[in-house]
């Protein structure tokens, strides 16, 4: 329904589907949401046209709402839960709340509190810590904001214009930062004490920066990259020299994004998803295996690479085929390799996208668990004062529930500051 | 490929092969289009009101405006039309085409006019011209004319029979309705006025006296006629619950014949009309939203609902549910009146549960473990909001007298 935005009727369209919805006692799709938007509410408002309303109830309860807009995986989240789907079928939550970012952003009434507290230090400038800095600005606090590059993480440097238009991004990131941020410093923190010396608390929301590398011979190959990488450089419009037949290693949302991405660029291009489970396996959204295949995306299911063939450039994949009996621990299904059932994949390309990390040697003071950021109940770490949240404790999820973490984040901190045990 | 009952009936002497009429509406000012509308199968149409030719007519456009939800589907329909542009000269001359042409249609005309001799010359015309029927404008709310300007003739019981015993005078043994307006006082006193005056049924009723909505931001009224707007008479299905009161109150006080008109949407919306005393239906605002075509849904659907209740004729349900309208005081008390949620059908939006918490008695209930509420039957009065707010109708009414229960419900 994306397109019915650009559409002269996307007002009338927009009010038909608001009317649509139930208004439910204790609706279930707010509790869907990771931040709990109130959608009832601001559909109700929308429906009663009342845009300037609706846009505020939107826009005081998550601070990247024209991100969430285009890209938060409604049907995984609020709609899976929508009761009007019980009727005919759920309503177009994302639809309409774009609707009103994209039409309605009127913060003319800002009516902020006035600074009553200390500052809080931010490190980082992604969805959790601006959504952390965000809430602590509406708590009364300074929010101090440190990053060592551009703010808005991955919406900002990763995902794609054609999915995620610029001016989306710009949108929270200028409002957050024109209105809720007490200072912005450009600066890598590598030191948390000497920060704990000017700060009483401390959030943590650095995302995970670091690509997993794939394990097998002949990855060092030219023609071999990594998916975020490659993301980023697109993002920069600049679009590395592909040749025709480009594989992506990988079953999650960075592989689907960097495919799709390709396919959408480079339309005469072949591209393959290579993943070592099922298709029931899939760890992107729906709607994200549906675009791909829309376009024209070809899989490999079932495929683990063993070797990647070729001279100095890459020529070829050689996968191993699988069997997926087994479950593990966690559910999910084990592949396990099928002697001699290796063949090769000719490829011109391969771009690994097998999941990210924490950068190395990050915080050595933190404990780690996993691989990510320890924190306890209340999101602080084994330091006392210093919290953290988003992709580098959750090991990325969406990115209202990177919002969300930022939100709690704040919560907590206000109440360590100002009610401690 | 299937079979249609027979529809057919004797309205005041005259035969239609349906109960469904067109009527006095933009749907019948032009010739071509009642041709288009009786071919389309409707039993009959009564051309838009026309009056003599010293009469002048100026309509103001844009004329409609409508009100509904967002989404435009039309609920109520509002215009400040007047009576039609084409004088009796025109409509005399059409009378004649249609009548030629459509033997077995009922071709009716409606007619407004101020003094005596308007009302009269209009009546002998069109008895001239072999009009079947002759119904009479007592109610535009947008322009009347007459002694009392601004005011509906149908409004004074005393105009109301003069004007009716002139009109009857003239038109002797040719059929004529009274079109009433529901705006009075005392709608039984009017149709009582009709019945003295001679008149041979009454339409009951016209559009209703309105203010179709404002802008808010230019503060002109809906429809804006460069700025500036009128009241408006609203018609279509929002009229529809205040005409169902008109004809029943009209029929059980008063022994004359009444035709339907005002808000009847569907073939169920006409039945119920019938049900409460209309010998038949006219339709102007379904047409004019949904072309002449809905005929088709209005027969198959009274054919369907004849054979179902095992009725021989559409004759035989008028009036049907009118002995079971009382007045307050007279309904029962009864033992216990509970509502039941229907866990089945139950989707789990829980407004029967806001509204009954914050508009009816508090007595429906809310768990974390389900999102079906349930009836706290101690507190439960049967008030019935939260049938009405439930969107899939998973509640009834049980009421319990004398060990006996009765269940209410939609369907």
């Amino acid at each position: 329904m994306n397109e019915i935005i650009k559409d002269e009727l996307s007002l009338e369209r927009t009010i038909i589907e608001a009317e649509r919805c139930l208004y439910c006692f204790d609706a279930p799709c707010e509790k869907g949401c990771p931040i709990n938007l109130p959608i009832s509410k601001f559909i109700f408002f929308l429906k009663n046209k009342n845009f300037k309303g609706a846009y505020e109830v939107v826009r005081e309860s998550h601070p990247l709402i024209s991100i969430a807009g285009f890209v938060c995986p409604q049907e995984v989240l609020c709609q899976v839960n929508c009761t009007r789907g019980k009727i005919d079928r759920p309503i177009n939550i994302r639809e309409l709340h774009n609707f009103l970012t994209l039409f309605y952003t009127d913060n003319h009434n800002l009516s902020l509190p006035e600074y009553k507290y200390e500052e809080v230090a931010i490190i980082g400038g992604g969805p959790a810590s601006l959504s952390c800095a965000f809430y602590l600005r509406v708590l009364g606090y300074k929010p101090h904001l440190f990053t060592d590059g551009e703010l808005g993480g991955i919406p900002f440097k990763e995902i794609s214009n054609y999915r995620l238009p610029d001016d989306a991004v710009n949108k929270d990131i200028d409002f957050i930062k024109n209105n809720l941020i007490y200072k912005l410093e450009k600066k890598r923190i590598e030191n948390l004490d000497d920060l704990l010396k000017d700060f009483k608390a401390i959030f943590i929301g650095i995302g995970l920066e670091d690509e997993i590398e794939l394990d097998i011979e002949g990855v060092n190959k030219s023609g071999v990259y990594m998916a975020r990488d490659i993301l980023r450089k697109i993002k920069k419009s600049e679009i590395p020299e592909f040749n025709e037949r480009i594989g992506i290693i990988g079953g999650g949302n960075v592989a689907f994004e960097v495919a799709n991405t390709i396919k959408t660029l480079f339309e005469e291009k072949e591209v393959f998803i290579i993943y070592r489970r099922g298709i029931s396996d899939l760890k992107c959204y729906p709607e994200e295996f549906e675009r791909a295949k829309r376009l024209g995306v070809n899989f490999y299911f079932g495929a683990i690479p063993k070797e990647v063939i070729g001279g100095k450039r890459i020529e070829g994949l050689k996968v191993c085929q699988v069997s997926l009996k087994e479950k593990g621990l966690d559910g999910r299904r084990i592949p396990k390799s099928i002697e001699k059932s290796e063949f090769i994949i000719p490829l011109t390309d391969l771009i690994i996208a097998i999941g990210q990390k924490l950068e190395e040697g990050v915080f050595p003071e933190i404990e780690k668990e996993n691989g990510l950021i320890k924190v306890d109940e209340n999101l602080m770490t084994n330091i006392k004062g210093v919290f953290a949240g988003g992709d580098c404790i959750n090991g990325g999820e969406t990115i209202t529930r990177a919002a969300n973490d930022g939100k709690i984040a704040a919560l907590k901190i206000d109440e360590y500051l100002r009610r401690p045990k | 490929m299937f079979k249609l009952r027979d529809l057919s009936i004797d309205f005041l002497g005259i035969y239609l092969e349906n109960p469904f009429i067109l009527s006095a509406s933009p749907s019948t000012d032009e010739l071509e289009m009642v041709i288009n509308g009786l071919e389309a199968g409707w039993a009959g149409a009564i051309l838009k009101t026309t009056s003599v030719e010293e009469n002048l007519v100026q309509l103001k456009y844009p004329m409609m405006s409508s009100f509904g939800n967002y989404s435009k589907r039309i609920f109520g329909l509002g215009n400040i039309d007047l009576i039609s542009k084409y004088h009796i000269d025109e409509v005399e001359k059409r009378i004649k085409i249609l009548k030629e042409r459509y033997k077995n249609k009922l071709i009716a005309a409606s007619i407004m006019g101020s003094k005596k001799e308007d009302w009269q010359n209009l009546v002998y015309r069109l008895k001239k011209a072999g009009v079947d029927l002759i119904e009479c404008s007592f109610s535009c709310p947008q322009g009347s004319m007459g002694e009392a300007p601004g005011r509906m003739l149908a409004q004074s019981v005393e105009a109301t029979e003069k004007v009716t015993r002139w009109v009857k005078e003239a038109a002797e043994n040719t059929p004529v309705l009274i079109k009433i307006t529901p705006q009075v006082t005392d709608i039984v006193e009017v149709a009582e006025a009709v019945k003295r005056g001679g008149a041979d049924g009454i339409t009951a009723s016209n559009t209703i006296p309105s203010l179709l909505g404002i802008d808010i931001y230019t503060f002109e009224p809906y429809p804006t006629v460069f700025g500036y707007s009128s009241y408006s008479g609203l018609s279509g299905n929002a009229i529809k619950p205040i005409t169902l009161r008109t004809i029943s109150e009209i029929k059980r006080n008063v022994d004359i014949v009444v035709s339907g008109n005002g808000g009847a949407y569907s073939s169920r919306d006409a039945i119920e009309f019938m049900l409460v005393g209309a010998s038949n239906v006219q339709f102007c605002t379904l047409p004019m939203v949904y072309g002449f075509r809905v005929i088709e849904e209005l027969k198959i659907g009274l054919s369907h609902y004849l054979y179902e209740m095992g009725f021989k004729s559409p004759t035989e349900i008028i009036g049907k549910a009118l002995e079971k309208i009382k007045t307050n005081e007279d309904l029962l008390i009864l033992d216990r009146v509970k509502a039941k949620i229907d866990e089945r059908k139950c989707i789990g939006c829980q407004l029967c549960f806001v509204s009954c918490r914050d508009g009816g008695h508090m007595a429906i209930e809310v768990t974390e473990d389900s999102r079906v509420p349930k009836v706290n039957e101690e507190k439960c009065v049967g008030c019935a909001l939260c049938m009405q707010v439930c969107p899939v109708d998973a509640i009834r009414i049980y009421e319990l007298k004398d060990n006996k229960e009765h269940c209410f419900m939609r369907r």
